[in-house]
């Protein structure tokens, strides 16, 4: 068993790999709170593959990828909002119309290249062996950024988040804070492109998070199990993945749907499973109930 | 009783002020002005504009003509405004507790680099005190009863300290002792010298908990003191027919 956990940390190449993954289960985790307490789950996928076109040109015209996925991220972000602030349709609708048209440039870019199946496979998938040590760094100050931000904006995102209308009341500015938001989002979201890959991307900002709000009903606490269990899932994700020879990406995710189903079934309060026992052991059975013992000792 | 710091000054002038929205008139030509201490019923059916007027003394919808100015409050600034939504405009599967509600209060008052300390959550807890939710504290806000849900709003605008407070439909929903309580409260805010303004469709609750009732449907139909304000024409012409029982048994 520990052989099976230490030896793929063994090698340089899986170290930079497991760093990576621990510090997007982190960031993802935390901001994914966010993301599933406004039902924003749409608008998370939307922007992963609204930051396709960013990393395809940073990709063709040998930049650095997470600069072009962050650029293409806050130029969509701000277009939803401002799409979905000053027209008659609503968010979802703006969301989907910059979020196709924008992974439709992607693919028309790459499309263009020779090695375009190798290259799209890698983008939409994720390819964690090559995180280089410039990659490590990049995603360090990016999720020490994102956390900076969640903490020293804590209330004002979670009043927002909770009761817009006494958020507004009290002199927030709504569509500022939402707009903060979508960039935190896409940030989270542009350094987990490199280890989960750009279609299971969502799964690291919903799963977690889910799954934490199935354990507690505190918001701090929802925030640190939700880290706790992206990480975790990265770590073990990643682990299987070495020694079963399958993609890191849907390895990671899949742990991380186990987790959440065994909390669904079995969280202390809100289990499927675990209320079911509960009721079970506190139901009478009727014909015990003909005869309650006070009854039987009161002659 | 404690007296009011600036007694019967005026705390909030609106001048003709006029909401619309895409064209469509929601309010018109409202010239009201509001005293230290009174508690003054906004009565009206169902999109008579009440909730707009009080959103609009707010600042939330900004008005299409007229003026909302506000007078001085108790510490000498202008007076400040606490307006307490409908509570449907929440959402109740939010982890939070019922002392986190009641801290959202302090956001705009302590640093955002320190977290909240025992001073401020034993402020929060006298606030759950006063509209009796004190023991509630540690539940998720979604656990409590729309009455009790109702309380905790009430105590957060409390912590919020301001001189006059704006409440869209605080009877509706809410179960008896609540609406008991919230009375009660109105009396004790009342002679702490904060005004008070509530919108209701209720006639009996605004006949009983008012210090002076404002008629409303769309434009102001009569204002004054309850007895005076209250007559059948006048519940008649601004609810129109929607009432012929009552204005029928006090014709």
């Amino acid at each position: 068993m520990i052989d099976w956990l230490v030896d793929p940390v063994r090698h340089t190449f899986m170290q930079h790999a497991y760093l990576a993954i621990l510090m997007v289960g982190v960031i993802c985790g935390v901001t994914g709170v966010f993301v599933t307490l406004r039902g924003l789950a749409f608008m998370g996928d939307a922007m992963a593959h609204a930051v396709f076109p960013g990393v395809v040109i940073a990709f063709l015209t040998g930049g650095n990828f997470l600069v072009g996925a962050l650029i293409a991220a806050v130029i969509v972000s701000l277009g939803i909002g401002a799409v979905s602030q000053s027209t008659r349709l609503s968010n979802d609708t703006a969301i989907g119309v910059f979020f196709a048209g924008a992974f439709a440039l992607g693919i028309a870019l790459i499309s263009a290249q020779r090695t375009y199946t190798r290259d799209l496979n890698s983008f939409l998938l994720g390819s964690i062996l090559g995180v280089s040590r410039e990659d490590l760094l990049l995603t360090a100050l990016v999720g020490l950024f994102v956390l900076a931000v969640v903490i020293l904006f804590r209330r004002e995102l979670t009043t927002v988040a909770f009761d817009r209308t006494f958020a507004r009341a009290t002199g927030l500015k709504l569509w500022r804070y939402d707009q903060l938001f979508l960039i935190i989002l896409s940030l989270a979201i542009v350094i987990s492109l490199q280890t989960v890959g750009n279609v299971l991307v969502l799964a690291m900002l919903v799963t977690p998070a889910a799954t934490a709000r199935l354990l507690t009903d505190r918001l701090k606490v929802m925030i640190g199990l939700s880290a706790l269990i992206g990480a975790l899932s990265g770590w073990i994700g990643l682990t299987i993945s070495y020694h079963a020879g399958i993609a890191s990406g849907a390895s990671i995710v899949l742990v991380a749907t186990t987790i959440f189903l065994v909390a669904f079934l079995f969280a202390p309060r809100t289990g499927i499973i675990t209320s079911t026992i509960r009721r079970r052991l506190h139901y009478h059975h009727p014909e015990q109930d003909t005869f309650p013992d006070d009854l039987q000792v009161s002659d | 009783m404690i007296e009011p710091v600036t007694p019967n000054s005026t705390i909030l002038t609106v001048e003709r002020l006029g909401v619309h929205f895409e064209e469509r008139p929601a309010l018109e030509d409202i010239s009201l002005s509001f005293s230290a201490g009174e508690t003054v019923g906004l009565l009206g059916p169902n999109g008579a504009g009440k909730s707009t007027l009080l959103r609009c003394i707010a600042g939330m919808i900004p008005p299409t003509h007229g003026s909302v100015s506000f007078g001085p409050g108790a510490d000498g600034g202008k007076a400040r405004a606490v307006y307490v939504p409908q509570r449907s405009s929440v959402d109740w599967t939010f982890p939070v507790s019922v002392l986190d509600v009641a801290l959202m209060a302090l956001r705009t008052k302590r640093s955002r680099f320190r977290p909240f300390s025992r001073a401020d959550e034993a402020i929060a807890l006298d606030a759950l005190e006063r509209v009796g939710m004190r023991n509630s504290a540690p539940h998720q806000i979604g656990a409590l009863s729309g009455g009790q849900q109702q309380r905790v709003f009430l105590a957060r605008a409390l912590m919020q300290e301001g001189d006059f407070y704006l409440l869209d439909e605080p009877f509706t929903g809410v179960d008896v002792p609540t609406q008991d309580m919230l009375i009660e409260l109105f009396g004790k805010l009342r002679e702490e010298g904060k005004t008070i303004i509530y919108a209701t469709h209720d006639l009996a609750q605004a006949h009983r908990s008012s210090t002076r009732i404002v008629l409303i449907r769309r434009r102001i139909v009569a204002d004054g003191p309850p007895d005076v304000v209250m007559t059948a024409e006048n519940l008649l012409s601004c609810f129109g027919g929607g009432l012929p029982d009552l204005a029928g048994s006090r014709s």
